[in-house]
């Protein structure tokens, strides 16, 4: 569509119903051009005498438009004095305001005040879901909150109701807007009328941060977007990202990171010694580490690195190289997988080759990126199942386990019992457990939001994300103390450590970044 | 700032009433089926039923139809509220629709409205103190030729003068049409 | 003007009981279909085409053209009959179903054959009580009597008929919004393209027809394309339907070339005999509310489907006329239309949706005594940024909008003028001090 086409190409047309993934409906007349056609007697090309919408029509060789002229202008002029009509210009205490095309646009394309002098009509608010509230005298009717529950959820929830301009969204009574992905009618919205109960009144957003990352919630590994401001998390927000996600994310992973904020995460180094509690400095870590390492080297001591799908692929990198240059032998273990549920996809009740957007049981961002390393690094390698087994035959003494999972009981009995038999134990998690209680060197983890590295998702693309935030105080990115234990100088970087992968395993050559959509689009 | 919201979250009907389409009722709703290439399409024949059934379209029926169709809750709602005809509260047994449009405001339009409200004591959408009447304005009934008219259920009224009201309002029988009736919607005949 | 037209579409009107299958038939009825099914469906397109047969459900589009857009390759074919009637003050549709029902049906049967169809939906609006059940009946009638259902009249043509009752939503006759509301949703008009002529009602090919140009069909069929065209001006052939409605002495539906003017229609004594009390016209609304208004000095507009353009407004429209007289307040006019529109905009496009409150607001205050100069300015410059025609709209109901409020406020000008100068000092600010 011209629409889609002029956006890519920098150009900023103001349009509200238009949005890539939905169907289209050409109904806010916002985004409307001039077209020049073959005259009907001469079969020049001449301007045509009326406007069409750029979102409604195709791209086509040697087609000639325009959206400078006066008529386009005073179109959309016209048009931001409509929508202003009935709006309660509220911008000083609304949510979007900062982000909102209602303020953008009548700033840019609008007139300065509003010719109407009558009341302007009042619509009620409403609670439409758990999450969502509706303030509908700030609609703009474009229909898209609409749309996606009907064309990509599948749920059907949100729906017009009355006509004219009386017409609303709103939901069925008791039949409230509660589906898994529900969060992405709150990002549609181009203005402040579906808001997020959780953001809501929490922070302007003009102050907060943005850091590209990658949903870490299940294996679909959706790119999204972490907003932040003086080291607090205020939301996830979906990035585009063709191959992945499109523009959306699910709920889940949209407000499943609250446990950050927890407050009871480890936030320093511990070495526990025959029954004596130590807590050395960070700057301390390596030298103990490799300490006790090279005495397992000398001891020939059978070796156990548990791997954990929480973790970055430069970071599983790290440890697994570190210690199988010490202890070649060392087996490498995929640590334990949190799977939870069905597959989910949308729109709901689509088969899988339909769906448009997949909610996977695979509660975890990188057991593609952990197995990958385990079977190109070669060697020994053994499935957690089995290393408990060779623990309790004694077949394996020591053991390097990572967790970083936000199950806090993810420790079952068989590990923790088989951990107690461990002449030596170097855990890295995010909280206090079975394991990290027993072990001989802890140290604590930070979670992805401050972290950097890269994921694999379920369909083998590589995809980096970046720090957002800092862990607690007193804690420090997994990537830079490994990084140090592994024998080098400076700071942590995950693409420098990618670089030396990829020189390794030529997978890592291949990374998939999301094309930044175009700046005008939203 | 405080929030004060609709609750969409509560539903309105009680969730163990029982069902209000009764069996003949689906099953008329069923024997749309054919006409039509989707179950949606008879949502319209199936909201005439149902309204002519209850008097108006609840939203436990809403419920019931949007089952019976297969299609969202939302999608009846949606459907009910865009129609003028359709209402989602009960009201008098008897609608009166008066024309608002211009010929039959031309022709005296305004004083008959004016007449029924008077005689009925309510206003436009009031639903009389008996239970008997609601009052609705309707746009052109296409009888301008008749103006002023208004309608009782399915029957016209014709060239009414503000003083025939309450006379037309007072007959028990005004509803009745004078034509055979065909059933809402007859199945074809052959 | 031929003052001896022999009504052709309205010919069985007043006949007795002319909406029984008997009486119909034997008054000639059905022998259009049976001439029409020893032709191919092609030749029978051709004639229609040839006869220059325009819809008269508002626009004016050959039918026959329509019908030759549908797809070669296709199975299933819907013909929705536009029984919609709901353009203020039209009801000359009503007049042809309520009279006649069963030339109607012979009509679709031939529309039907002619595109192929499968199924033929009768979209009717819900305020036809009294019509839809005469209709049903008729449609009852003519199914046991074989015109539809399988194998039409021995032939290998079959097609089903059913009514889909409206109800209240003048959208739903625009073709789109029909569609729509057939499928069981809101009325709300598709973009274009697809046409629905390629994808239509549940995305297959469609046509959609006017209840009074399906009437036309059998006529032309048994008479011929030359015949019809020997009716009428140039480009506004064959017999039409004028309905004339407001203070006239004989209001009602009558039949004639589009030869007649506005005058004949008003003070013709075989048409509506003048106004009531002598009262001079002031206006007149000719093609339905949305065409636009016409003043009393206007009225030697000939009613064809291009004069109304010399006259500032959007075409024929349904060719129905309201009348006002002198006594009329045009401020009660302006009231009146403006909110028509705003309560009939479906809602979907801005300038539609906003654009028709907008002007009703207004109307209510310059009604209540309370306008400003600048008001009717704006509402000039409001029916100019709305539409089908400047591109700004997906439908045709805005268009309808503009028209009739920009000529009324253009050719009174000068009345809503004075009212606003009489307007006591301050009226304006009590008023919406009241109002807001
Ligand atoms: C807002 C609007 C309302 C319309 N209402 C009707 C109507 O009630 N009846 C009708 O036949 N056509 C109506 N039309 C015109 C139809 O869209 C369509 O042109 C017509 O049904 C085609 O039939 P015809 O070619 O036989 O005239 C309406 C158009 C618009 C834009
Ligand atoms: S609530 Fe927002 S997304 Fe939904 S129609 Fe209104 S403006 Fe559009
Ligand atoms: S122009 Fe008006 S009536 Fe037509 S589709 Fe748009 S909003 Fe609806
Ligand atoms: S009409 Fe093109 S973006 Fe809305
Ligand atoms: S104006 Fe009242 S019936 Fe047409």
């Amino acid at each position: 569509m011209v629409l889609q086409a002029a956006l890519e190409a920098g150009m900023d047309i103001p349009h509200y119903c238009y949005h890539p993934s939905l169907s289209v409906v050409a109904s806010c007349r916002l985004c409307l051009m001039e077209m020049k056609v073959p005259d009907p007697k001469s079969g020049e090309l001449v301007w045509m005498p009326k406007l069409v919408p750029s979102c409604q029509t195709p791209v086509k060789e040697g087609m000639e438009v325009r959206f400078n002229s006066p008529a386009v202008q005073q179109n959309q002029q016209q048009c931001m004095e409509y929508f202003l009509l009935n709006h309660p210009l509220d911008c000083p205490v609304c949510d979007q305001a900062g982000e909102c095309y209602l303020q953008d646009y009548s700033y840019r394309f609008g007139q300065p005040t509003s010719r109407m002098v009558e009341e302007k009509l009042k619509n009620p608010k409403k609670d439409v879901g758990p999450r969502t509230l509706l303030y509908q005298d700030r609609c703009v009717m474009c229909s898209r909150c609409v749309r996606f529950t009907d064309e990509i959820a599948g749920t059907h929830e949100l729906t017009v109701v009355n006509r004219g301009n009386r017409a609303e969204i709103d939901v069925f009574p008791g039949l409230p807007l509660n589906n898994p992905l529900q969060g992405n009618v709150v990002d549609l919205c181009p203005v402040g009328s579906l808001l997020d109960k959780d953001f809501l009144f929490k922070q302007r957003v003009w102050l907060l941060r943005e850091t590209k990352s990658i949903c870490p919630g299940c294996s679909t590994g959706c790119a999204i977007r972490i907003d932040h401001n003086e080291g607090v998390i205020y939301r996830l927000k979906p990035r585009f990202s063709p191959k992945v996600n499109d523009y959306w994310m699910c709920d889940e992973g949209r407000f499943g990171w609250k446990y950050l904020q927890d407050g009871d995460r480890l936030t320093r180094p511990v070495v526990r010694r025959g029954g004596e509690v130590f807590y050395p400095r960070w700057e301390d870590i390596p030298e103990i580490i490799n300490y006790r390492l090279r005495k397992l080297a000398e001891q020939q001591t059978p070796t156990a690195v548990v791997l954990s799908p929480m973790l970055a692929c430069e970071e599983a990198w790290l440890i697994a190289s570190y210690v199988r240059a010490l202890l070649p032998q060392a087996v490498l273990v995929a640590s334990w997988l949190p799977v939870q549920g069905a597959e989910q996809n949308f729109p709901v009740g689509s088969p899988a080759e339909k769906a448009r957007f997949t909610i996977r049981p695979e509660k975890c961002p990188n057991r593609r990126g952990v197995e990958l390393l385990i079977n190109k690094l070669g060697g020994a390698s053994s499935t957690l199942e089995d290393l408990i087994k060779q623990v309790k035959e004694k077949k394996i003494k020591a053991a390097w386990i990572t967790g970083g999972y936000s199950q806090r009981d993810w420790v079952s009995k068989e590990l923790a019992a088989a951990a107690k038999e461990l002449e030596l134990l170097v855990m890295q998690d995010l909280y206090a457990n079975a394991l990290t209680d027993n072990s001989h060197v802890l140290l604590p983890s930070c979670c992805w939001a401050e972290r950097e590295g890269s994921f694999v998702n379920q369909a083998g693309l590589i995809q980096p994300f970046e720090r957002a935030v800092d862990g607690p105080e007193g804690t420090r990115r997994d990537g830079q103390y490994l990084y140090e234990i592994a024998g080098y100088s400076g700071l942590y970087r995950a693409e420098k450590v990618r670089e030396r992968m990829a020189e390794q395993l030529a997978e890592f050559r291949d990374i998939y970044v999301a094309p930044d959509p175009p700046e005008h689009q939203h | 700032m405080s929030w004060k919201a609709y609750d969409r979250n509560q539903p309105v009907m009680d969730p163990q009433a029982p069902p209000v389409l009764t069996e003949a009722v689906r099953e008329k709703i069923r024997s749309f089926f054919p006409r039509y290439e989707t179950k949606r399409a008879v949502l319209l024949p199936a909201l005439h039923i149902v309204q002519e059934l209850l008097g108006y379209v609840s939203y436990q029926a809403m419920k019931e139809i949007a089952d019976l169709l297969e299609i969202h809750a939302s999608d009846v709602l949606d459907v009910v509220s865009f129609y003028t005809h359709f209402a989602n509260h009960p009201k008098g047994r008897k609608t009166v629709m008066v024309c608002r449009s211009l010929s039959c405001e031309l022709m005296g339009g305004k004083a008959v409205l004016e007449a029924v409200k008077n005689t009925l004591q309510i206003q436009e959408h009031g639903t009389s103190t008996d239970g008997q009447y609601f009052l609705v304005t309707e746009e052109c009934l296409a009888e301008c030729d008749h103006a002023p008219c208004l309608k009782i259920n399915e029957r016209t009224y014709h060239q009414v003068k503000a003083t025939d009201v309450s006379r037309i309002l007072a007959d028990e029988k005004n509803a009745e049409l004078s034509i055979a009736r065909s059933s809402l919607f007859d199945p074809p005949g052959h | 003007m031929s003052s001896d037209f022999e009504p052709i579409l309205m010919r069985n009107v007043g006949v007795a009981k002319a909406a029984d299958l008997q009486v119909y038939e034997a008054r000639g009825g059905y022998q259009g279909i049976r001439k029409a099914l020893q032709m191919s469906p092609e030749e029978l397109i051709d004639e229609v085409k040839k006869a220059n047969l325009r819809g008269r459900g508002g626009a004016g589009f050959p039918a026959g053209m329509k019908w030759s857009f549908l797809p070669k390759e296709r199975k299933v074919t819907y013909l929705c009959v536009n029984a919609d009637e709901s353009e203020p003050p039209t009801f000359n549709n009503r007049v042809l179903m309520e009279s006649d029902p069963h030339q109607l049906l012979e009509g679709i049967m031939i529309a039907g054959y002619a595109t192929r169809a499968t199924v033929a939906y009768i979209y009717m609006r819900g305020e036809f009580t009294e019509p839809f059940h005469i209709l049903q009946r008729a449609l009852n009638q003519a199914y046991a009597a074989g015109y539809f259902g399988k194998k039409i009249l021995g032939s290998d043509f079959s097609m089903e008929c059913y009514i889909h009752r409206g109800a209240g939503a003048y959208v739903c006759g625009e073709e789109t919004g029909l569609i729509e509301s057939l499928e069981g949703k809101r009325g709300w008009p598709r973009i274009k393209p697809p046409f629905p002529a390629v994808a239509g009602l549940f995305a297959k090919p469609t046509v959609v027809n006017n209840v009074e140009t399906l009437c036309c069909l059998p006529h032309i069929v048994l008479r011929g394309a030359a015949w019809f065209t020997a009716i009428g001006p140039q480009g506004s052939f064959g017999p039409k339907l004028f309905c004339v409605s407001g203070p006239v002495n004989r209001p009602g539906c009558f039949e004639e070339s589009m030869n007649i003017t506005v005058k004949d229609l008003i003070y013709g004594s075989k048409f509506a005999q003048g106004m009531i009390g002598n009262k001079a016209v002031k206006g007149v609304f000719p093609g339905g509310l949305s065409m636009g208004v016409l003043t009393g000095d206007e009225l030697e507009m000939r009613m064809d489907f291009d004069s109304p353009r010399k006259f500032g407004l959007l075409g024929l429209g349904t060719a129905a006329l309201v009348v006002f007289n002198e006594d009329t307040d045009i401020r009660d006019v302006l009231l009146n239309v403006t909110r028509f529109y705003a309560m009939e905009s479906c809602g979907q496009c801005t300038q539609c949706r906003e654009g028709t409150g907008w002007m009703y607001k207004i109307a209510q205050r310059i009604s209540l005594g309370a306008g400003r100069r600048e008001d009717l300015d704006i509402l000039v410059e409001t029916t100019r940024n709305m539409g089908m025609m400047p591109g700004l709209s997906i439908c045709g109901l805005p268009d309808g909008a503009a028209f009739p409020i920009r000529t009324l406020v253009e050719k009174f000008r000068a009345e809503f003028e004075q009212h606003i100068v009489r307007q006591e000092p301050g009226k304006v600010e009590r008023v919406l001090r009241v109002l807001n």
